[in-house]
């Protein structure tokens, strides 16, 4: 029942969202409804991951701004156990 | 060459455990084959192949998995105190759920091959970093300061914010990652995906992910038709595989 809900949620979302851009990209992250609600903005039915920004912008306005999102970079740290023997020390 | 042990994680009746462990022992060396049992403790003995354990850790058996932080802690520990046991000699350990099956003949030898290429110390499937993000598990952690003290007290790395997130099925990893990891303590219930790339990456190793074999390991559905095509287009594995009893059973027929 809760995963016919959910799917039944994802629907709407996909039906009635919006299409988000990574705005660094251009990237398609999928679709989804975005809500302001009791001073917070309620984003529903998005399935990436990601990270939501203030975009800079190249002309002034004090009367609007952007937000924007993107996602974070695939893991790609190197291996530092090496680090154990100065972290004991 | 490197030694690679397959754990096979799986609850299912004694019957398909064998059907399932045959299927496998067609893809690897029966010695570097491991049923790792989650199911009732009355099924375990049951179970005809030689190399089992039976994991008896209430962490691992939740219903709703991702909100109780079901835990594969009892997995790692068992695994790794059968190889400490038996003296066997494994440089890898890759672990597999029981509905993702391996459709090529040298899967080992590929993952190997990715592992030094990468020069990884552990390959996990849809590996990402999640800090900072939507993310539903990595929401739900920062909301627990006691997630993010943990992680600040563990880590050697200079930036102790990055969290990682991985499928749980499918992961690769070098012995000494495999033992660190099974060697700690858990704080508290944390789901698994997020728990062991980001013990792991913290611990000082690194993680890389399997690219594009990513398409052919997904959570939801049922792939079970999809065998051939999955093949055809360079899978190394597929899942999920519910209908194992028909394809299983079909499969070693022929």
């Amino acid at each position: 029942m809760r995963r016919l809900l959910r799917s039944l949620g994802f629907f709407l979302a996909r039906l009635f969202g919006t299409r988000l851009i990574d705005y660094q990209t251009g990237k398609d992250l999928g679709k989804a409804l975005i809500i302001g609600w009791r001073g917070k903005i309620h984003v529903v039915g998005l399935e990436t991951a990601v990270r939501a920004v203030f975009l800079p912008q190249q002309r002034l306005t004090y009367w609007k701004q952007e937000i924007g999102f993107t996602t974070q970079p695939p893991p790609d740290y190197p291996n530092e156990r090496s680090a154990i023997s100065r972290k004991s020390k | 060459m490197e030694n690679v042990l397959n754990v096979i994680l799986t609850h299912q009746s004694p019957a398909e455990v064998d059907r399932l462990a045959d299927f496998w022992k067609s893809t690897v060396d029966d010695a570097n084959l491991l049923i790792a049992y989650g199911g009732p403790i009355t099924s375990f003995p049951k179970i005809e192949l030689e190399n089992k354990i039976f994991i008896d850790d209430a962490n691992l058996r939740t219903v709703d998995h991702q909100r109780e932080g079901q835990s594969y802690t009892g997995i790692f520990r068992n695994v790794s105190q059968w190889l400490a046991n038996n003296c066997k000699r494994a440089d890898l350990v890759t672990l597999f759920e029981f509905d993702h099956l391996p459709l090529i003949a040298d899967l080992n030898m590929r993952q190997m091959q990715r592992m030094r290429t990468e020069q990884a110390d552990v390959l996990a499937y849809h590996l990402a970093r999640v800090d900072g993000t939507s993310h539903a598990h990595y929401l739900y952690y920062t909301a627990n300061a006691e997630f993010s003290r943990f992680v600040r007290e563990l880590s050697v790395r200079e930036d102790r914010d990055v969290v990682l997130s991985m499928f749980g099925t499918g992961s690769c990893w070098k012995r000494e990652a495999f033992d660190a990891v099974a060697q700690f303590n858990e704080p508290f219930p944390i789901y698994f995906e997020v728990y062991l790339p980001t013990l792991a990456h913290h611990l000082g190793f690194r993680l890389r992910d399997y690219a594009d074999q990513d398409l052919f390991v997904t959570n939801l559905g049922d792939r079970s038709g999809e065998i051939d095509r999955a093949r055809e287009r360079g899978a190394w594995t597929l899942h999920p595989v519910k209908n194992l009893k028909r394809l299983l059973f079909s499969a070693l027929n022929s």
